[in-house]
């Protein structure tokens, strides 16, 4: 199973509790220990969400917004690619993620063979020309 | 430049809806666009947050929160990894999209940082 574990913008990743210098080797050390696992696939991490943009589809025309968002609290600041065997793998790998204050999100990636039901279910359900 | 083009969630994803035949054909046809423009790198959806689970991390204490999470238009549903010259340009495509969603979507322009940005 694949999932996408998602870091939220400016909830402030070591809290400014650790040196920045000892956040980041203890963050290369526990990706060093994710891949050593086959855990990690991918790892990026997303400029501040004040240069980043929107479009919405509201109607026909889509409608374009620049960032800042003020009214986001749950901005996306970085995520992981993993594999894990179960959820409750992630569970147990992100617990030893060396954050000292944050909320990250474990989500499932959708894998072929769900997308395989979704086209069979849209063309049994909705025949041509219906 | 690589950017991530995040999909937002809305009730119909959230709830596991699957789309219509005619937004996948739309989406298959955008995707091979993308992919010929050499824009598209890497694409993934998502299960509904009720599949997901947050851990909250306090020191050395941390807390399990399992899904559905509430604040669905906030909520990730999936995402590109797209290349482009400028955001302008992936704005432009971004415009292009089919309506991920019937009922109202929304993606978000995200630019991704690279080594080179962490030398600096």
């Amino acid at each position: 199973m694949k999932f996408m574990v998602i870091v939220k913008e400016g909830k402030g990743c070591d809290g400014g509790k650790l040196p920045r210098q000892e956040f980041l080797a203890a963050m290369g050390k526990y990706n060093e220990e994710l891949t050593k696992a086959g855990v990690f696939l991918a790892l990026e991490g997303l400029t501040p969400a004040s240069a980043g943009t929107r479009v919405k589809f509201a109607d026909k025309k889509p409608i374009v917004t620049d960032g800042p968002f003020a009214e986001s609290k749950e901005l996306v600041g970085g995520f992981w690619l993993w594999k894990c065997q179960s959820k409750q793998e992630a569970i147990e790998w992100l617990k030893r993620a060396p954050f000292e204050e944050t909320e990250v999100e474990i989500r499932e990636v959708l894998e072929p063979e769900d997308f395989a039901d979704v086209f069979a279910r849209a063309y049994r359900e909705e025949p041509v020309n219906a | 430049m690589r950017f991530m083009v995040i999909v937002k969630a809305t009730k119909d994803s959230e709830a596991g809806k699957m789309p219509s035949r005619e937004l996948i054909e739309k989406m298959h046809k955008y995707n091979e666009e993308l992919v010929k423009a050499g824009v598209r790198l890497e694409a993934d959806g998502l299960q509904p947050s009720s599949k997901g689970a947050r851990v909250k991390i306090e020191g050395k204490k941390r807390t399990v929160i399992d899904g559905p999470f509430t604040e669905t238009k906030e909520l990730v549903a999936g995402f590109w990894i797209w290349k482009c010259k400028s955001l302008q340009e992936a704005i432009e495509w971004a415009k292009h999209c089919p309506n991920p969603h019937n009922d109202g979507g929304e993606l978000e322009i995200r630019q991704i940082f690279e080594a080179e940005d962490f030398v600096k």
